[in-house]
């Protein structure tokens, strides 16, 4: 694969994944700008009411049968929270036109054109959005934030953010507030839309196999043409959680207890947090891990038990679905494992596996179009220019020493349990 | 080998049965860094009742052992345990039960081979103990217990309760705290050895392989084993007709979610099953998809937020269709469901809609040769149906609308529809 990034204006970056393995094309836009309690909601709204229509096809149902006649081209935007940045992603992707029956169609060139036409043409009269639109998205949107409790395990994992970075931009909620609905119409939804469009960082992906021709497709394409220069507003640092939040248990109709619990790593630097990741694997990142082994494995307490590794917040999520009687010794085997990853209770071997698996998937990033993406975009985020090649080297360098070191570092911030 | 090219997607298929039953696909990718190994064996939740090879009497088991049998396997008798062994050696692996199969699986970059030694060497080696078959029963009742606060699975197999009588696929997968706690290492050890004979296993491999290779490969860490011929299973007789039309359960939801359901008579013909599979999946996207006018109205009235899942489920003995998603009134979607349904058998529908959807399920199939995980695993389940994947994008050319406005007519009845609904 051949990535190439360029800078097409200052703030707006193409970024080409070349590459001749798949049978696809995927094409993404990413805004992001930075997490505010007063715009997450505006924000969050804007991406849905952009899939209800276009300046070129008005209706969801037009857009839906342009996707269908370019052989079913997938259409699909989320939102994320990268560090203190929120993400409004959009993607398309479409077959090649090598396997399609009648390849003198550029299905390529035409599935750019749509998503640049429903993200930075939209469907606007008298300078607000379609008021229909609005008033439906906001309904659906309440739905979808209060639809938040219908996963619970997710929904724990949330909660438990939110306690740890109380008051802080990461502790908003990705989709924003139902509250915040009320205020919002089509006029400053469109204010809010203008904005955002000036102000964020973008960023254009597009991997798969294509020639020069893509990058001047882009380039010349009117709606990118109208989008202007800017310093984006995106949060380059991440602010650092110091309060500890202590134990915080809450009540639901739930038929598992579900248990998390965040960690401060306290990296001092981007560097270390390579030492971070083989950590966490060791710590409960892998069916290897020693969470997964002692809870799981050794006390039976659980089926699900891990942790995961918030690399832009510098934050390990442990989480595990037990019997809520067992909260109380479930709690006491991970203190455990976190005393015994500080002693050094762990083996080089574990080292040398913990690093395989992850350079593992690492090698797979060049075989999964969105994980290319992903990646190249992490890069970007955290200011890292390093290749695969450098990534994998990092890693290989790692030591039981330098994981004894981060283990040390590692606190407790906050415990949190969802019970019945 | 048999050689089954397909100019389509540009793929080829190489497939060897050998002499002790055991049937390998193998899919080359080349260029891909990513590899891929899985083997399975055609025997799922459903398998309750069969005679044991050697026997001539019914045996019947306790639900949920297939899947049980699954985690079992792993356990090694020299005390490791294969998933930790695989991990080890850099590889994602894992394991997975359906209502109709089982699947041992890894996927990797590096150290492939000592990761299959591992992978061949646990499957054809069970060791089930009483203390290990005991353990297992405290994390399988916490997998059980996750389940149950998963709404969209409470909904989906209610469903089902209501829709057949009598037929095993009512009973979840994994059991109940009740049913596994029947379980013991003798009936793990009879439904291994009933099942696990390598004539009832298949094994997919994709990834930048030679395929005589990789074929010698697997033979050389074959057990000696015989093909038992065929083993015999049997199903509960179930009728035609559904149970009840609606079922209402109380949990804590935002929004009430729903499970519309349609009980299509199952087919054995492995080329009627794709026909009548995309056919419906056509007449799904008509009926309910993105662009067509009952999603229109449904979504701009405010009934429904989101799509609406729909998909076709079927082996050679249950069939049916799942319409599913969440909405503040169920009831008034079913109803209109009902009536699209209703009007698009009397008017027909659009030519020029059907050709459209015609090219997005098109471009659909050939979207699943990118990844070398999805592709193995629609091989091995479609294998199991007597159904080569290709037929897929073969067949396609074939709808018309004679042929789909019959599977309107035979699959889409109004009485044999059931509505299931969780709500607060």
């Amino acid at each position: 694969m051949n990535y190439i990034k360029k800078e097409m204006k200052k703030g707006i970056k193409l970024h080409i994944l070349n590459t001749d393995k798949f049978k696809t094309n995927l094409i993404a836009i990413f805004l992001t700008t930075k997490l505010e309690r007063k715009t997450v909601s505006a924000n969050a709204l804007i991406s849905a009411v952009l899939r209800r229509g276009s300046n070129t096809l008005k209706t969801q149902e037009e857009i839906s049968k342009q996707l269908e006649e370019l052989y079913g081209a997938s259409f699909d935007c989320g939102i994320d929270k990268t560090g203190d940045n929120q993400v409004l992603k959009f993607y398309i992707e479409t077959v090649n036109d090598s396997f399609l029956p009648q390849s003198n169609e550029n299905i390529l060139k035409m599935a750019i054109e749509t998503i640049f036409d429903i993200v930075f043409n939209p469907f606007i009269e008298n300078h607000a959005f379609h008021k229909e639109y609005v008033e439906q998205e906001k309904n659906n949107m309440k739905q979808r934030i209060e639809g938040r409790i219908d996963n619970k395990r997710i929904y724990a994992l949330d909660r438990c953010i939110e306690e740890m970075y109380k008051d802080k931009p990461f502790g908003l909620y990705r989709f924003g507030y139902v509250e915040d609905l009320k205020d919002i119409n089509e006029m400053n939804l469109y204010e809010r839309y203008t904005q955002l469009i000036e102000q964020c960082k973008i960023d254009i992906f597009v991997s798969g196999n294509v020639n020069e021709e893509v990058e001047n497709i882009i380039i010349e394409n009117e709606n990118v043409k109208k989008l202007k220069e800017r310093q984006p507003n995106d949060n380059t640092e991440s602010e650092k959680n110091t309060i500890k939040q202590g134990e915080k248990i809450e009540k639901m109709d739930v038929a598992q207890g579900k248990l998390v619990i965040g960690l401060d790593v306290n990296s001092k630097n981007e560097d270390e947090k390579y030492n971070v990741m083989i950590y966490n694997t060791i710590l409960g990142g892998s069916a290897n891990s020693k969470i997964f082994q002692n809870v799981r494995e050794k006390a039976n307490l659980a089926y699900e038990a891990g942790s995961r590794y918030f690399r832009y917040k510098d934050t390990i999520f442990v989480n595990c679905g037990i019997e809520i009687s067992n909260y109380e010794k479930a709690l006491n085997l991970i203190k455990e494992q976190l005393e015994d990853m500080k002693a050094g209770k762990f083996t080089e071997e574990e080292v040398e596996n913990a690093k395989k698996s992850i350079i593992s998937s690492i090698k797979t990033i060049d075989d999964e179009q969105d994980t290319g993406i992903t990646y190249y975009f992490g890069q970007e985020m955290s200011g890292n220019q390093k290749s695969v090649e450098d990534y994998i080297e990092r890693i290989e360098k790692v030591n039981k020493e330098d994981v004894i070191q981060v283990a040390n570092k590692v606190e407790i911030n906050t415990i949190y349990f969802l019970r019945n | 080998m048999q050689v089954i090219e397909n100019s389509k997607v540009k793929e080829t298929l190489y497939l060897e049965k050998l002499e002790n039953g055991l049937t390998v696909m193998i899919i080359p990718k080349r260029g891909m860094k990513k590899k891929y190994m899985i083997w399975g064996t055609n025997y799922g939740s459903n398998e309750n009742v069969f005679i044991v090879p050697g026997e001539n009497i019914k045996t019947e088991v306790p639900n949920g052992i297939a899947h049980f049998l699954e985690h079992k396997l792993f356990e090694q008798e020299n005390g490791t345990n294969s998933l930790d062994t695989l991990t080890a050696l850099g590889v994602e692996a894992n394991a997975f039960t359906t209502n109709d199969m089982t699947a041992y699986l890894f996927s990797c970059t590096d150290n492939f081979y000592p990761a299959m030694d591992e992978l061949m060497n646990y499957v054809q080696n069970p060791y089930f103990t009483d203390e290990n078959v005991e353990k297992e029963k405290g994390i399988i009742g916490q997998e059980i217990m996750m389940y149950d606060d998963y709404p969209d699975w409470k909904v989906y197999l209610n469903a089902m309760q209501i829709l057949y009588h009598n037929h095993p696929i009512k009973i979840d997968v994994v059991g109940t705290i009740d049913s596994i706690n029947q379980i013991d290492k003798e009936v793990l050890y009879k439904c291994y050895n009933t099942f696990y004979n390598l004539s009832n296993m298949a094994i997919v491999i994709c990834g930048d392989f030679e395929p005589e290779n990789i074929l010698e490969e697997v033979k050389k860490r074959l057990k000696e084993s015989k093909a038992n011929g065929e083993i015999q299973t049997f199903y509960p007789e179930e009728p035609d007709t559904i149970v009840k039309e609606k079922i209402e359960e109380k949990m804590e939801v935002s929004q009430p979610m729903y499970t519309i359901a349609i009980k299509v008579k199952p087919t054995d013909n492995p080329e009627e099953m794709v026909k009548r599979d995309i056919a419906i999946q056509i007449l799904l996207e008509l009926l309910i998809g993105k662009s067509s006018s009952l999603y229109k109205q449904l979504y701009n009235e405010g009934i429904i937020s989101r799509g609406i899942g729909a998909n076709y489920e079927f082996s050679e003995n249950y069939a049916h269709v799942i319409i599913s998603g969440q909405s503040n009134d169920p009831q008034q979607v079913y109803n209109k469901i009902k009536e699209e349904i209703k009007r698009q058998q009397q008017e027909g529908f659009c030519e020029k809609d059907f050709n459209r959807i015609k090219k997005k399920i098109y471009g659909e199939y050939v979207k699943d040769y990118d990844d070398v995980e999805n592709i193995s695993n629609m091989f091995l389940a479609n294998y199991f149906l007597g159904i080569n994947s290709f037929d897929y994008l073969n067949q396609i050319d074939n709808m018309n609308v004679e042929y789909l406005t019959q599977v309107l007519n035979d699959v889409f009845k109004e009485e044999k529809m059931v509505i299931s609904i969780v709500k607060n």
